[in-house]
């Protein structure tokens, strides 16, 4: 997706309105700013998995990160936590320190059958919310996608990886279900003179304030329809192309 | 171990001669459902190739092809000299099969092969007018390791996944929740239903490569059939039980 400056151009709105040039822009460093919000969180807990992890690790060690995954969930975020990579764990090859909102919001660790003999959804790593960090990306925004592995709720998933000493021991991460996400970002997306919606970086649709592009649908790029991105994240807002000023 | 007792009821039914059309196949099918739904036991001993090929009223030359692809299956072992022969091997859980099975009426199958037909129709069909690349590739990769896996316990769970995985690839929570909820409850009968053949692997990959084309029509038509087709074989069996 090409990516150009917005420049000089004024913009009309919907309703004839003229608005301040660079709106499209400021919305997307503003959409920018909630996605790295969650990121931020996820530092916290990239930071505090290296304090604790020591010379052979055990799950019981994770335990000591929920006084900082606890608080954070609610609001955007409906899940968050560590995944190790395969084989760091010294009691079990896989390993997720997860936990999700529960029925009345109080926090539920999700414990999934992650023996290879019986079950087929145990290996993690091809996903690309952990294949991402892993191949080195600093934000991974995954889907938005049907995440059946956690949720079964149409999901994002924000990663970070998580480095000890140069070598890659896991993944740091979050879900944001689409529908809070989708409320948190209409207001600036509206803000955007005439139809707007943001895209991860393969041009899925995030979110929309047109029915034309909804959540879901692919964005392949359309004449006069143009993609900023959301500050350095892997997540753009397509709006209109100004006309040229005569 | 005594050659098997072929008698009664179901037993019967499944060793009664294939149509004058069947050929290997159609014996692997009736043999790997005999075996996966557990009407012939673990480790029983299969009657005389001359004997079963007569039952089956088959020629003893395309009974040994069907007992080699089944054998190639993990299903059958056979075993030289005194007191050798053809074993069944049963893949685990295949004793609850029939059991489930039975649980259901004939109308209740067919009502719940309609449904499902329907959910993973509509998955398919929307999947295909919306995967991106990566979305396939999830797809391929269960493929794969189907392929490349002879466990029957861990076939079935990755036929589960494959289909689960096309229902996400919809975007749909919804399809993709009742997807999950109908693999539950029919999914490892519909995997036992797939007879031995192994058209099943090709059904999966054109619905793969339906999806992938984006041909939106005909990726519903393969998974609505591919259900169906299952659902009637199981009916089928059904209509054997008492």
């Amino acid at each position: 997706m090409s990516v150009e400056c917005l420049g000089r151009m004024d913009q009309v709105s919907e309703h004839g309105a003229l608005l301040a040039p660079g709106d499209a822009a400021e919305v997307a460093v503003a959409v920018g700013g909630i996605v790295e919000g969650v990121f931020e969180g996820l530092h916290q807990v990239r930071d505090a998995v290296v304090g604790l992890l020591g010379g052979a690790p055990v799950r019981g060690d994770l335990a000591a990160l929920r006084p900082l995954l606890f608080p954070r969930l609610g609001g955007l975020i409906s899940g968050i936590g560590f995944i190790a990579a395969p084989g760091l764990l010294t009691d079990a090859p896989w390993y997720l320190e997860w936990w999700q909102e529960g029925a009345s919001g109080e926090p539920v660790q999700l414990l999934r059958d992650m023996d290879p003999s019986s079950s087929a959804f145990y290996d993690y790593t091809h996903w690309d919310w952990f294949a991402g960090p892993r191949s080195g990306a600093e934000h991974t925004l995954t889907g938005p996608y049907v995440d059946f592995l956690c949720s079964t709720e149409y999901s994002l998933t924000l990663s970070v990886p998580v480095l000890k000493g140069g070598e890659f021991v896991g993944v740091a991460a979050a879900d944001v279900f689409v529908r809070r996400f989708e409320i948190a970002v209409s207001p600036l997306l509206r803000r955007v003179g005439g139809p707007a919606f943001l895209v991860n970086a393969h041009g899925r649709v995030v979110a929309s304030t047109t029915a034309r592009w909804l959540a879901g649908s692919v964005f392949r790029g359309a004449p006069g329809l143009l993609a900023r991105p959301c500050r350095t994240l892997p997540l753009s807002l397509v709006a209109a192309q100004l006309p040229h000023a005569p | 171990m005594s050659t098997a007792d072929i008698s009664g009821g179901a037993r019967l039914a499944a060793f009664a001669p294939v149509d004058s059309t069947a050929r290997v196949d159609a014996v692997v099918r009736r043999l790997t459902d005999a075996i996966v739904l557990g009407l012939v036991a673990d480790g029983e001993q299969l009657p005389s190739e001359a004997e079963l090929a007569a039952q089956l009223g088959v020629s003893t030359v395309t009974l040994r092809e069907a007992l080699m692809a089944l054998r190639q299956q993990g299903m059958v072992e056979t075993r030289r000299g005194r007191g050798g022969g053809s074993f069944v091997r049963a893949p685990r859980e295949a004793p609850q099969a029939l059991d489930r099975l039975c649980a259901f009426t004939a109308e209740e199958l067919r009502d719940l092969g309609d449904h499902y037909a329907a959910i993973a129709g509509a998955a398919a069909r929307l999947a295909a007018q919306r995967a991106l690349p990566e979305d396939i590739a999830p797809l391929r990769r269960t493929l794969q390791e189907m392929a490349a896996s002879r466990d029957q316990a861990q076939l079935r769970r990755l036929h589960g996944r494959f289909h689960i995985e096309v229902a996400a690839a919809s975007q749909s929570a919804r399809l993709t929740q009742e997807e999950i909820r109908l693999q539950a409850d029919i999914g490892p009968l519909l995997w036992s239903a797939r007879g031995g053949d192994d058209g099943t692997s090709a059904r999966h990959h054109a619905i793969a490569e339906a999806i992938h084309r984006g041909d939106d029509d005909h990726a519903r038509l393969l998974a609505e059939r591919h259900v169906l087709d299952a659902m009637e074989h199981l009916i089928e069996l059904r209509l054997r039980e008492p």
